[in-house]
């Protein structure tokens, strides 16, 4: 039978993983275990809990870039690495005013098709409300 | 003497327009740039120095010297209404020209920019200076602008978040053929104007009178060898 | 292990050689670099050829370019590979080249690397140098490596206290080298009033990457340099008339993918451990080095490196720079060829390149008004990625 949910709107969201063995959390995935060395299978993700990264977070730093490539037809776009309370870091787009580090944001996930290809998912901090 | 009844049937109506105050800006290189308004006798400087470049197609410099060459040609014999030209001169030799017209008090029509001396952000300098010209000093709210190239595109259209008009085609249309036109307003102006436009007034008398008699490059980065 | 000797170098003028072909201008270097040695009639007496490229692939369409360098220079049937990593694709490529010499599997090596970026247009460069970071968790997010260097460039002020000014300072030191340097993409001097202390600067040295303005960041450069190595235990190192500069230690390091998974992210791990192997392969500390070629693609990094090499205590390095220190005259100079930001970073050239610059130095070959008096060890660090693979090299007087 056809799995007809395929064609659902879905949310975006951007996955990070658990090793079940050892506990020890990564973003983006890894294909062995820094700690345990427990190996991960990209297909199943069996002994692998994976779970969306989204919330809140911390800015620790972050640029106003002006020479952005090819696709992006903006001024500039703020970008920024943040730490979330899991301390897992990631980077992506920053949307406020006035970024100053260490302020608190929320972690969103957006679509993006802005370049060629298929659309993929992009980080967008944004100020917590 | 009297001016030929035909030749004044041929010629446009000219709106008299306020002058551009001369600036001076320090290049990366320590090296001053004097931006001043070009001088309707100063024609023949500034053909002789697009003339070469008609002759490169890189970076489609063919294409806005020979466009450039007839708007200072149309500007020199009375052919084009209300233009303006503004030159950038390093110790008095010719490092980039624009060329624009104001076309009603409220609308200003940008034309072309040509970069002689590169990788000083001569031709970013002149074309704010355009456009400082055209909303600042002209007083116009808002300038018609076309890219024909995509250095051109990359630097006015997506670095000046242009307004996008083309779907308004053909009541918002650019002089310059059927590209698509974009439009600076004066919000978009007000958005860029510290990042983009600089210079400092008045220029010291020592640093205009470098640029007092406009002289035409001996070397163009765009044409190895060349010779005069 | 053998000792492995530089015995020519060869280096095309950096800058916008687009409408050349990739193979002609690597071709033309290493021709250079077989003169410089007077080995040009016996090339095909050259054991293997390694060549370091970064992108020629998505830059210029062009894929196993050293099979074409092998056929432009006549040197059939001579054995070549192509070695790639990223912007340390060169200084790999000399590794490769020292571990054939070295394990005794080569006597003479030709080591050519070269880049040709400037037949797209900037933006687009932008995006393809883009590719070496993490698909999904970095290039995906529309990062680029100018926006990496600002991020960490931002870390670094509010630690340390560096200023933009003091980025200036480094971008008027490496054009005043550069402007002397034949082989540089930029040949002019920059001043401190124009790009950081006049009225005009903000716009003059526009932001590309805040905090980092223009003089703070490389310009995209084409262009191709290559270093001829020798076996000098070898009887085949006395075919060659010049004196060889031995390779005395060259050792890389990796480090996270992700730049955010770094337990500090203003830590260069990879460069600290390739710079800790190269010292200890050549029996040196940082105090024994004469003069360095650091990888300034973006200034903070020239900073970064030299407190990663042990030059400078961590997070002190601009107070040096302050002072004079790492000028063409003064107890440290740093990046005498004019560096990343003046010479130019055609990407894959650019470890042959700082390798060149070490030897041009350190035989007193150097233009008047950039030779560094009587240097006896230079190092060279040439940084992959945004710091994730990184190769240090010292190279000494014999």
């Amino acid at each position: 039978m056809i799995d007809f949910s395929m064609y659902d709107f879905k949310e975006p969201e951007i996955m990070a993983y658990k090793c079940e063995k050892c506990g020890t959390l990564y973003y983006p995935a890894p294909m062995i275990c820094g700690k345990c060395h427990s190996r991960r299978d990209p297909v199943s993700d069996a002994h692998w809990e994976t779970f969306a990264l989204k919330g809140p977070c911390t800015l620790l730093t972050w640029t106003r870039l002006w020479n952005l490539p090819e696709g992006y037809n903006k001024k500039y776009l703020l970008f920024g690495i943040v730490q979330f309370d899991n301390g897992l870091r990631a980077s992506g787009r920053l949307e406020t005013d006035n970024p100053v580090t260490g302020m608190p944001l929320v972690a969103t996930v957006v679509s993006s098709d802005e370049r060629p290809g298929k659309p993929v998912n992009v980080f967008v901090f944004k100020e917590a409300e | 003497m009297a001016m030929d009844a035909m030749e004044q049937k041929l010629r446009p109506p000219e709106i008299p327009l306020k002058p551009y105050p001369p600036k001076v800006i320090t290049l990366a290189s320590g090296e001053k740039m004097v931006v001043r308004e070009a001088k309707r006798e100063e024609a023949g400087a500034l053909l002789g120095t697009i003339y070469p470049l008609l002759g490169v197609p890189a970076d489609f410099y063919d294409i806005v010297a020979a466009r450039m060459y007839s708007e200072i040609l149309g500007w020199f014999r009375y052919r084009v209404a209300n233009e303006f030209v503004l030159v950038g001169t390093i110790n008095g030799v010719i490092a980039g020209i624009v060329t624009s017209r104001h076309v009603t008090p409220k609308l200003g029509m940008s034309l072309h920019t040509m970069t002689i001396k590169r990788g000083l952000r001569v031709g970013a300098q002149l074309f704010a200076a355009k456009m400082e010209h055209h909303l600042d000093i002209l007083g116009e709210e808002e300038v018609y602008i076309v890219a024909e190239s995509p250095n051109g595109f990359k630097r006015w259209m997506i670095e000046y978040e242009l307004e996008d008009r083309s779907s308004q085609f053909p009541e918002v249309r650019h002089e310059l053929g059927g590209v698509p036109t974009y439009v600076l307003t004066r919000p978009l102006w007000e958005a860029v104007r510290d990042v983009k436009c600089t210079g400092t007034r008045p220029v010291l008398d020592a640093d205009l009178k470098t640029s007092a008699k406009l002289i035409m490059p001996s070397e163009y980065p765009q044409i190895p060898g060349f010779k005069r | 292990m053998a000792k492995v000797g530089v015995v020519g170098i060869g280096h095309t003028k950096f800058g916008n050689l687009s409408e050349f072909d990739l193979g002609d201008i690597m071709a033309y270097a290493a021709t250079d670099a077989l003169e410089d040695a007077g080995f040009l009639e016996k090339r095909k007496e050259i054991d293997q050829v390694i060549v370091g490229n970064m992108a020629s692939g998505l830059f210029c369409h062009q894929s196993a370019v050293a099979s074409s360098v092998i056929s432009k220079m006549d040197m059939e049937p001579v054995p070549a590979e192509l070695v790639e990593n990223g912007p340390a694709s060169g200084a790999s490529a000399i590794k490769i080249g020292y571990m054939a010499v070295a394990s005794g599997m080569a006597d003479i090596v030709l080591v050519i690397a070269g880049e040709v970026m400037r037949k797209v247009t900037g933006w687009t460069g932008t995006e393809y140098v883009a590719t070496m970071l993490h698909p999904q968790a970095e290039y995906d997010m529309g990062l680029t490596l100018p926006g990496f260097g600002g991020m960490f460039t931002r870390m670094y002020m509010e630690k340390y206290g560096l200023t933009e000014r003091d980025l200036a300072l480094l971008a008027v030191k490496n054009h005043a080298n550069g402007a002397k340097n034949k082989y540089a993409h930029i040949q002019a001097e920059c001043t401190i009033e124009a790009i950081a202390d006049g009225p005009e600067a903000n716009v003059v040295n526009t932001y590309v990457a805040e905090p980092l303005r223009m003089y703070s960041t490389c310009p995209v450069s084409d262009g191709a340099a290559a270093l001829l190595l020798v076996n000098m235990d070898s009887p085949k190192a006395k075919l060659f008339s010049k004196k060889p500069i031995r390779i005395a230690g060259i050792a890389s390091a990796t480090d996270t993918h992700c730049v955010h998974n770094r337990k500090d992210p203003l830590k260069l791990d990879a460069v600290r451990i390739a710079g800790e192997k190269a010292y200890a392969m050549a029996g040196l500390t940082p105090k024994d080095i004469s003069f360095a070629e650091l990888h300034d693609a973006f200034s903070i990094l020239e900073l970064a490196i030299s407190e990663e090499v042990g030059f400078f205590e961590r997070g002190k390095s601009f107070l040096a720079v302050r002072k004079g220190e790492t000028e063409i005259d003064g107890r440290l100079p740093i990046n005498t060829s004019g560096g990343l930001k003046s010479k130019g970073h055609p990407v894959g050239a650019t470890g042959v390149s700082q390798a060149v610059e070490l030897v041009r130095q350190l035989r007193g070959e150097a233009e008047e008004g950039r030779q560094v008096r009587d240097p006896k060890y230079g190092m060279a660090v040439n940084f992959g990625g945004f710091g994730n693979n990184v190769v240090a090299m010292i190279f000494a007087k014999e």
